[in-house]
């Protein structure tokens, strides 16, 4: 991956902190670098509330020595600052342990080509603030002409540019950059003892494809006002619709509990589990670092490994664990590319939809309770347990019957996830994590 | 003035400087906020010390607000020029004022040193440090053989912080914090459950000697696990409720500490807006939050705008008394300020956060609450909650017992209760004389800032509440 080329300012500061490690006496070196921007705009009811635009750099290097790892961060870039802090991080090494699983990745990729990934918007560094501000306005202002809307927790926009570079003493340098932008608006409507609220986004990388205020404003008053008036329910067990965004709630959950690191340590109801079946046939599940435009895409993860794709589940049985380079060892499996710092992290992952509209889903639903917010937590990857404050609407005989509130919802996700019965056709890459509407056959929803 | 020389190198007429930037284009207020921290951080699992780490955190931001409006700007570069065009970007939101370019810096001087600390920790070689995790570690592991995992982690950090503002004022602090945490989880045929314990808050070496040791921390940890392999399902439904003093503190952080924050009364959002002096609550709950009390978690010598905070009464005898104020909100409600503006770091501007928070203590006597319960549920360790504007909270119960015939039966599993606050208030019936504080480890989230904070009460107890178990 390397060529002598005029490397800029940060990729040659990299490099050199690298020499300077094994130098200092490392016998493996990862230096990672973000150097990012940010501006954001919030108003609310109309009038700006607050204008940020800043940049920052974070420096993160990583020593093995003697098979001991030791870590270091900094957002103070002073030489002398960071050759301190790496002769600290070799010095330190003395305290740990040896650790044979430890080390940099055993090789790394000879070229990584980024262009196809297409993570990097030019046109939004010269967005004009006069620009941003308005859309954060118009979202806001389209919203309030609703005259059910009583409050406003104000809208924003946000956008972000990194450019990541990576390191490593095995000679691999790399770096690539990306942008992302945000709308969004928070409601309140009722009065002031019967409130309820919600909100509604568009994240996208590129300006262009972000939805324009009209989408996201109207989205947001439906959202928030379909709570109005809502009743309390007897404590039962009933089919539970998810809709997209509860969906991708359950997935992030079932992420930690397939995540390389929880696995080796024990701390998932997933160890051991490889090869087996964790849902019914239904249930497919994808991470894909790789797909053009999409918000958990990137060329390779913090460790310098190419990302891919991975079949996490495949109708419903348990294929693949996510792993960064350590879990991967433990485990006796590859790294699949989700390597982010200490940890894994999810590219896209994403529930493979079905072919049925939502619409039908809760027509065939003759009495049930459709999942529309939690709160809370109460997630337990060593059990798969779930038990959260829920919010939602009650369907009878097919159809949307009234809000409900001051209910939890309790449940196992393994459970969950066998008693699939309706997989929707409505999958959105809203987030990274993300999933269709899905009909689970019976869950406990605890009210009165 | 010296920790901005030393920490930052910046001199009095640089900062004067820079703040007559930040007003360039009008506006009523600027300051300048810089902080540096440094952190240790050790992490042992699978019976090793797995990792180390050292992190340096600094950087500089600057604010200036205009009517209701707020510029900022933020750098992790300290040169002037960087400096220069932070307070730049933050005065881009003015377009009216006078601006200013003289300032006479007067030291804030805080009332008491809230950081109990003899041997500091960021001081301390890291072989010490090992060593407590260790002992904790080995603590855990040989209080039962079902303990089949462990793993400890520790922190400590000294922040420095130093702050000017465009009103003369010129203040700063050094903050110590430390925490030390144990997991651990027990096994039991095919049965696994998890155990959490720990410790710390603005303190010393000596803390981890005298008033939390770390074999404590180990130990507390393997017996909830082990606690909760007998565990039996919650019940679901509605039913009484009885707060074990100390961790519960949780429920009054979540139902009622965050709805009197300011903003959110400002902003006519929070369900508490117009009920100051108004009575939301029975007339046996009182609440306070308290920045001052030594060595908490949740304390500091000055707020992150540089304010002296001061013990703040929230709801006195049922009734709204003040809400937790920022330097933004105090001005535009026209109220005091109370010493609540905290900031995660230097990217953030400061809001309105709790500190300490607390139930005061009441007369009833614990034994009694429990007698008084044909069958509900006692919370022993919650493990974290979320409030809506609306007053709607819910709290995630990580242990606990049935109460049955007035007497503690089985251990029931993680279970989630969800309430509104101002029913809850009215519902509380009985209030021990028992006020205890929760773990010094809690860490409070609002609009993505992190900040730390701890919380306590006495035994309460709920005459009804949801309780979502499996029916």
């Amino acid at each position: 991956m390397k060529e002598k080329v005029q490397l800029d300012e940060l990729s040659s500061l990299a490099e050199n902190l690298v020499a300077f490690a094994k130098a200092a006496g490392a016998d493996e070196v990862e230096v990672t670098i973000a150097d990012g921007s940010e501006f954001s705009v919030d108003l609310r009811l109309g009038k700006i509330e607050s204008l940020v635009e800043a940049g920052s750099r974070h420096l993160g290097i990583k020593v093995i020595k003697d098979m001991k790892t030791t870590y270091a961060t900094s957002s103070d870039l002073n030489d002398g600052t960071l050759k301190r802090l790496i002769q600290n991080a070799v010095k330190r090494a003395a305290y740990g342990s040896h650790d044979e699983y430890a080390g940099l990745p055993a090789s790394m990729p000879e070229k990584i080509d980024i262009s196809p990934l297409k993570l990097f918007d030019p046109e939004i560094k010269e967005l004009d603030a006069a620009r941003k501000i308005r859309l954060a306005f118009e979202t806001e202002r389209i919203a309030l002409e609703d005259k059910r809307i009583t409050n406003s927790h104000g809208a924003s926009f946000v956008t972000n540019g990194v450019k990541t570079i990576l390191a490593n003493s095995k000679g691999f340098l790399g770096s690539y950059d990306q942008t992302f932008c945000s709308l969004s608006v928070g409601l309140q409507a009722g009065g002031t003892d019967d409130k309820v609220e919600d909100y509604w986004f568009s994240t996208e990388r590129f300006f262009k494809d972000l939805e324009p205020p009209e989408t996201i404003a109207k989205k947001a008053v439906e959202r928030t006002v379909r709570q109005l008036n809502p009743r309390k329910i007897q404590t039962q067990a009933v089919p539970v619709i998810f809709e997209p965004t509860m969906t991708a709630w359950l997935l992030g959950f079932l992420f930690s509990c397939i995540s390389g690191v929880a696995i080796y340590q024990k701390v998932s109801f997933l160890t051991d589990r490889l090869g087996r079946r964790i849902g019914n046939e239904k249930i497919t599940v994808i991470d894909d670092g790789l797909m053009p435009n999409k918000l958990g895409s990137r060329p390779f993860d913090s460790e310098g490994v190419p990302c891919q794709k991975t079949t996490v589940v495949e109708k419903g049985v348990l294929s693949s664990y996510l792993c960064n380079t350590y879990a991967a060892r433990k485990l006796k499996l590859g790294s699949t590319g989700n390597a982010d710092g200490t940890g894994v992290s999810p590219n896209n992952f994403y529930l493979i939809p079905g072919s049925v509209s939502p619409q039908d889903i809760i027509s065939s639903t003759k009495k049930g309770f459709i999942l529309i917010r939690t709160i809370g937590h109460g997630l337990n990857p060593v059990t798969g347990d779930i038990s959260r404050g829920a919010f939602g609407l009650w369907v009878e005989d097919g159809e949307i019957a009234y809000p409900v509130s001051e209910v939890t919802i309790a449940g196992n996700l393994e459970k969950i996830l066998n008693q699939v019965e309706m997989v929707g056709n409505d999958l959105e890459f809203r987030t990274a994590v993300c999933g269709p509407t899905i009909k689970i056959g019976e869950l406990t929803v605890a009210g009165e | 003035m010296i920790a901005f020389e030393d920490h930052f190198h910046l001199s009095k007429t640089e900062l004067g400087k820079i703040l007559s930037i930040a007003l360039s284009k009008g506006g009523d207020f600027a300051e300048v906020y810089a902080e540096h921290r440094i952190y240790s951080f050790i992490n042992m699992e699978e019976d090793i010390i797995k990792e180390t780490a050292e992190s340096i955190s600094l950087g500089l931001g600057i604010r200036v607000l205009a009517g209701e409006m707020t510029g900022y700007g933020y750098t992790t570069d300290l040169s002037f020029e960087k400096i220069t065009n932070a307070a730049l970007s933050a005065a881009s939101i003015a377009s009216s004022g006078m601006g200013s370019n003289a300032f006479r810096f007067k030291k804030v001087k805080p009332k008491a040193n809230v950081y109990a600390v003899s041997d500091p920790l960021h001081l301390t070689e890291l072989k010490k440090k090992v060593d407590l995790v260790k002992e904790a570690y080995l603590a855990c592991q040989k209080t039962d053989p079902k303990i089949k995992k462990v793993k400890v982690l520790y922190q400590d950090q000294i922040q420095h912080v130093s702050i000017v503002n465009s009103e003369g004022l010129m203040a700063e602090d050094a903050r110590p914090q430390a925490k030390l945490v144990c997991y651990a989880i027990a096994e039991k045929k095919n049965r696994k459950e998890f155990g959490y314990s720990g410790g710390g808050g603005r303190v010393g070496l000596e803390y981890f000697n005298q008033v939390l040791t770390p074999q404590q921390t180990g130990q507390e940890a393997a017996e909830e696990a082990l606690k909760l392999l007998e565990a039996v399902e919650a019940p679901a439904g509605e039913m009484p409720v009885v707060l074990a003093p100390g961790h519960s503190g949780v429920l009054v952080h979540e139902a009622v500490g965050h709805l009197l924050e300011a903003d959110f009364n400002r902003k006519k959002t929070s369900i508490f807006w117009d009920k100051m002096r108004k009575r939301v609550g029975a007339p046996l709950v009182t609440i306070y939050d308290d920045p001052t009390i030594p060595s908490f978690r949740g304390s500091y010598n000055i707020d992150d705008e540089g304010t002296v905070p001061q013990k703040t009464l929230l709801i006195d005898k049922g009734i709204v008394t003040s809400y937790l104020q920022d330097r933004l909100s105090a001005r535009l409600m026209n109220l005091p300020l109370t010493g609540h503006g905290r900031r995660q770091d230097y990217t953030c501007t400061p809001i309105p956060r709790m500190s300490n928070t607390y139930v005061e203590r009441g007369q009833d006597d614990p034994e009694e609450i429990l007698k008084s319960v044909r069958r509900g549920i006692y919370t022993e360790k919650l493990e974290g909650g979320q409030v809506e504007d609306s007053g709607k909270f819910t709290f995630t119960i990580s242990s606990g017992h049935l109460i049955e015939q007035g007497r503690l039966t089985a251990p029931i599993k993680q279970v989630t209760l969800i309430g509104t606050n101002i029913d809850i208030l009215q519902k509380i019936d009985m209030i021990g004389h028992d006020l205890t504080f929760g773990l010094q480890t809690g860490t409070c989230s609002k609009e993505g800032q992190e900040v730390p904070v701890a919380d306590g009460c006495p035994t309460i107890k709920i005459s009804l509440m949801t309780v979502g178990g499996q029916a």
